[in-house]
Formats: C-alpha cells, structure tokens, sequence
C-alpha cells in the first residue's frame, strides 16, 4: 500500500507539488520568525559576553544594569573591589539614544566603561576610547575610525571599531569611556547603572542586588518582550496553517480515493495498510515541505533588516513538529479512508 | 474448496424509514466448480447478494457457508482474512485503481498478502500474461480499453488463487466484442473447484452457466378477463415483498395501503376508496410489491392483469398509470367470479 501512496503522489503530483511549496513557505517563514526571536536573544547575548563583566551590582529595586538600571553613585566601588573574589571592578553606564550620522538619525545603545575594562569590549580596529570625547562604535554603524559621529550635542571622534555589536533589534552599540557616557547620560554627575565585576562576590554589600549574565541579557531583551511574544504567537499561527494546508490535502486526497479505499477493503487489504499509505503521503508532504521550507528560510533571513539567526534545535524539531502536525491534520482523511465501507466498490462508475 | 450453501438468507435495510429486504428467505445450494448467474433487474438483490457472498455486508439473519467456512459467523478480522483469501471480486466499473499500471494493480492484493515486492511482480505478469496483457503490464488503466481494463480485474481477482470468484455485472460497461473476450475468461475461472457467481441481466451470458438463478420469479403476462375479489375487513390482499400481476380497483368498501417501518410496525400510506386504484407499478415493471393492501371493511375489489388495463386505459393511459393520475374508467366491465 506505500507503493500505491507514492503512485497516487505521483498521480496528483501538481497538487502535492502546490502544498509542499505552500507549506514550505509557512516553514520558512516560521523559521524566520524564529530566527527574528532567537536573534534578539543571541545579540543581546553577544553584547553581555563581550563586556567580560561576571556579575552586575546594581541597587536594590533596579532590575537590571541596562534597560532597568536606576542610576546611583558609585561610592562603595573601592571597597566592592577590594572584596574577596573580585579580580576587578568598574563603574558602568547603559542608556539608550540616538546618533547623527550626516543628515540621518539612528537610534543606539549607549555603553560606558573605563578603557581597560571590565565593560569594554574587544575591538577588532582600532582602540578603546581613552577620554570623553572618543568613542568605539560598532561595525554595524558603517563608520571607520578617524570620523565623527554626533550624540545629543556632543560629537566624539570614532577611535574603535567593534565587530558586529548590536542589541534591541540590531540597533548598533556605541561605547564610551565612563565620564563620556555620564556627561551625555546624566549631564556630567558621577552616577552609574551598575558595577561591573569581573570574579565572583562572595557577598553582596547590603543595599545591592548581584546580577548574573542570564539577568543582564534578560534586562536587555525586556524592551523587545512584547515583541518576541507577538512573534512567538504569529509562529504559533502559521503552524496552524501549515497542518491545515496538510490535512486539508490529504482530506481531499482521502475523498477522491474514497472508492480505491474501498476496492482494497473489498479485496481484504487490512485496514492499517490503508491507514499507512495515507499517513506516508502526509509525512511525505510534511517533510518535503522541511527541506524546501529550510532552503527558503536561508534566502528570506538575509531581506530582513534584523539578524535572523535560526538556532540549530529549530532545524531538529522542524521536521519532527511538522510531521506529527501533519498527522494530527490528516487525522479526519485517515478516519474517512478507514472508515469507508466496501460495499462502496459495488456499483457503477 | 467446497460448495456454497445459502439458508434462509434476509437483507434487511432502511430506507426513507422503511423496511427494505432485497433479500428474503433466500436459498440456494451451489456445488463446487459451478458457474451461477443471478438474474434479475436493477434493484433484485444481486448486488446485495454478491456482497454477502464476498464477506462484505452482513446479512441480517440467514447463514452462508462455503465449504466449511460459515460466512455469516466471522467477525471483522476474520472476514478481512476470508475477503483476501477465498474470495476474488470482479467490478462493474472495473475499479482499477487509477494512478497504478495494470502490473501494480494485480500485485495489490499479493502484497498485501504479505508476498515479497519479486515475486508479486512475477506471479502478477504471469497473471496479466494469462489474460493475454503481457504486452500492457505498464499501463495505467486510463490507457486501457473496458474490455482490457476488466481483464486486468479478472487478473486481480484470480491473483491469490481464490477457490470463489464473485462478478458484478461483468459486461455492463463493454460493447459485444470486449463482451466476448471477458465472458471466455469468466468461464475458463469456472474450473477444477473454483465456483464462480456472476450477478447480470444481461442475458447473453446465459448460455455459460451450470446454473441460473433468477431473483425475481418472473411470471408470464397474461390476459385473462378482470375478476372480482370479495375481501373481509382484516384481509390481506397482497403483502409487501411479494409478486403479483394485477392491478385493483376498489368498487366498494376501503382498503389499507401499508408500509412496513425500519423500527417494526407499519405505517398507513393512503385508504383506497370505491373508484381508486392501487397495486400497479409491481406487475408493470415486475417488480414486488412496495406495500401491503388489506381490507378496512369489508370490500369488493377488481382486479385487472397489465394487458386488460392497458386495453381498458386505451392510448396514453399507461402515462397516467405511472404517475397514479385519476382514472376515467368508464363503465365497470363484465368479471369473473374468483375462482
């Protein structure tokens, strides 16, 4: 019965083309939107890591050290890093803002560090910012060292460039020294988001709350929260679609051979092999839909203004997701095609 | 493998919610390597029967045995099994499956078998081979003529050896020279101790047969003069199911025009009156009777063969007939007593 699957596939083959093309757009886009989602988490990942900062000190009542900083004076840092554990300390600053490129104006995320960190990346051009008027930019802001950028009313020499350094939905990172992110952030006053510490703290200082990296990349995401959620339900939706265009094919494939179905009852095929040849055509269009569906997502990721960056489980629970939907949609062609009675084959055409 | 014995076979089905039985206390005793022809028009039970025979309907109560299987006593598993394994089928409409070529459509039933993909594809060429299509095991059934395509459903029904091959109006769908090609092959099946049971009304088979079987009793048309039937109240003139060749008119007292119900019990259709009419499409298109007449009260009734109300309608009155117009009947004609 799986040679008489394949025969009728081939049969109705510009239909079961249709569906695979059309199911494998719903894959990809599915990807896609994974992708989107899993990008936001990989570069706002990227840019923690790259701080080389262990633990975030920040107030108590403050979320995080980026989006949910509450800013404070950093007048325990000498004693914080003299504290067993920490190989190093420094006052860091976040902010969101924009920068003047020219005539345009793009929106950035804001870092302030001392120049030999913690907080400070590493660069791929150039150096660290030394003084307030200098900064490293991120090779996604397309500015090469030597040139100006504006921030609010300051412009500041670009000395750095940092290799593909994003966050909030591929908005670039501009890092500054610390008096230069506290003299465009809080107009000059000695005040912080958080205390960066390389090592491990032992205890934290009353009055303080430690964050871990998973807690500073989780701040970092909490702007994009609403959308990752309307994604993740957009995701939802299109599966949605995909098992329906599946089961909707196998539906209709199940109606036009509702008589074949029969002709086999009739001369004593089991049930079950009918059953299977059925569900083979549903995984069959579920898995074609995969391939074709990864292929596109690989053309479709790069049109997106954002990084789409499709985590690698995706690819394994793809196909796995796509043909037990397959199945579950092919459920009522499969009750159809077993449920028919033989006697159907008498008669005339 | 055996004979096919058939006792006091019932089909019963509902219908618009009436009782149906195109089968009813059926009997027959067939040896083995017979070729039967049920005959019989549309709507006889042929059909029905041959489902029966097959293992694919399960008749209401009566018993079928072939050899020393009991048919009527094997549960869905069972009758799968007996479906695969004793019985062949051969459609009316052929029922190829379409997107296989002739070869795959015979290996169907061998792999589902369980014989391995070889030697399906071997048993099934010899078997196209037999019915004379070694030259077409690659085409789709689309590209077969009917006579070709038949002899393909004759290759599947024969392929696993079934000692009883069942045939549904075999030439329905084939002009006389395809006609020819398969009622050879029907009849080379009926051999050694394969029994073949073909249901038709088509007539030129006849002369293959060992038996016919006629599911409905034909009766010669006749032209006697009308005669008079005295019913007391209560009295069934004719009951549903049954055979008849006349046509009543009521001149006096009421008749009951019953229906038989799915569920049991009967349902009043209509009440004939003196100068009404009833009992008139069975003996027209020898058919059984739709309904049962009984006498509400006391009542006279004629009754008439086709032929003599043909006679006393005159030109365009069978139209009327067939649509139960009123009648003008003109004056009573002279009768017989009963006898």
């Amino acid at each position: 019965m799986l040679l008489a699957a394949m025969r009728d596939m081939q049969w109705r083959k510009r239909r079961f083309v249709i569906a695979v093309l059309s199911t494998a757009i719903i894959f990809a886009m599915t990807l896609v939107l994974t992708g989107l989602a899993n990008g936001f988490r990989a570069e706002a990942q990227r840019t923690v890591d790259a701080l080389g900062v262990d633990v975030f000190l920040v107030k108590d009542g403050a979320s995080g050290p980026f989006v949910g900083a509450t800013p404070f004076a950093p007048t325990d840092l000498g004693r914080i890093a003299a504290s067993p554990g920490v190989q190093a300390a420094a006052p860091l600053v976040y902010a969101g803002g924009t920068v003047t490129l020219g005539d345009a104006t793009r929106n950035a995320d804001l870092f302030g560090a001392p120049e030999r960190g913690p907080g400070m990346p590493v660069l791929s051009q150039g150096r660290p910012p030394a003084n307030p008027d200098e900064a490293a930019v991120s090779s996604t802001l397309d500015r090469n060292e030597g040139e100006d950028i504006q921030i609010a009313s300051r412009r500041l020499r670009i000395v750095g460039i940092v290799e593909n350094s994003t966050a909030l939905a591929n908005l670039p990172n501009i890092f500054l020294t610390t008096q230069g992110a506290q003299q465009l952030v809080y107009g000059g006053q000695p005040l912080v988001a958080s205390i960066g510490i390389q090592g491990t703290l032992d205890q934290v200082p009353p009055g303080y709350k430690a964050i871990d990296r998973d807690g500073a990349v989780a701040d970092l995401l909490r702007p994009l929260k609403v959308a990752v959620n309307s994604i993740t339900i957009v995701a939802i939706l299109l599966w949605v679609v995909a098992a329906l265009i599946v089961g909707s094919v196998i539906y209709l494939s199940a109606l036009e051979r509702l008589r074949d179905f029969a002709v086999y009852k009739a001369i004593g095929v089991p049930t079950g092999s009918i059953a299977a040849g059925l569900a083979l055509q549903a995984v069959v269009v579920a898995l074609s839909a995969v391939v074709v569906g990864v292929v596109l997502s690989a053309l479709l990721g790069p049109i997106f203004p954002m990084q789409v960056i499709v985590p690698g489980y995706a690819y394994v629970i793809l196909p796995v997701i796509a043909v037990v939907f397959g199945l579950i949609a092919s459920g009522t062609g499969l009750h159809r095609a077993v449920s028919v009675d033989p006697a159907m084959a008498f008669g005339g055409p | 493998m055996g004979d096919l014995s058939i006792q006091d076979l019932v089909v019963e089905y509902s219908s618009g919610g009436y009782a149906v039985r195109p089968l009813d206390g059926f009997n027959l005793d067939v040896a083995a390597g017979s070729l039967v022809i049920l005959l019989g028009p549309s709507g006889c039970g042929k059909t029905t029967l041959l489902s029966c025979l097959g293992g694919i309907l399960k008749p209401t109560s009566g018993a079928i045995k072939f050899g020393e299987v009991d048919v009527t006593s094997l549960d869905a598993k069972a009758l799968s099994e007996y479906r695969r394994e004793t019985v062949g089928i051969v459609f009316q409409a052929f029922n190829l499956v379409p997107s296989l070529t002739a070869l795959e459509n015979v290996m169907v039933p061998l792999r589902s078998a369980g014989i391995s993909r070889h030697a399906a594809r071997e048993k099934a060429e010899q078997l196209l081979a037999r019915v004379g299509l070694e030259d077409r095991t690659t085409h789709r059934p689309g590209d077969l003529s009917g006579g070709q395509q038949q002899r393909v459903a004759v290759a599947r029904a024969i392929a696993l050896d079934p000692p009883l091959i069942v045939a549904d109006e075999p030439t329905a769908h084939l002009d006389f020279i395809q006609v020819e090609e398969v009622l050879r092959l029907i009849r080379e099946l009926a051999t050694g101790d394969r029994m073949v049971v073909v249901a038709t009304h088509d007539s030129r088979i006849l002369p293959l047969a060992d038996r016919v079987v006629e599911l409905v009793p034909d009766f010669a048309e006749s032209n006697r003069p009308p005669a008079t039937a005295r019913l007391e109240a209560g009295e069934v003139l004719f009951e549903e199911g049954t055979m008849g060749d006349c046509i009543y008119v009521v001149s006096e007292g009421e008749v009951e025009i019953m229906r038989e119900l799915a569920g049991g019990g009967e349902e009043l259709l209509w009440v004939a009156e003196p100068g009404d009419y009833f009992g008139e499409l069975g003996p027209l298109f020898h058919m059984p009777r739709s309904a049962t007449a009984r006498a509400r009260s006391d009542a006279t009734v004629i009754g008439y063969t086709v032929a003599a109300f043909r006679e006393r309608l005159g030109a365009g009155g069978i139209r009327d007939l067939i649509q139960h117009r009123p009648l003008d009947m003109g004056d009573e004609p002279a009768t017989a007593e009963p006898d």
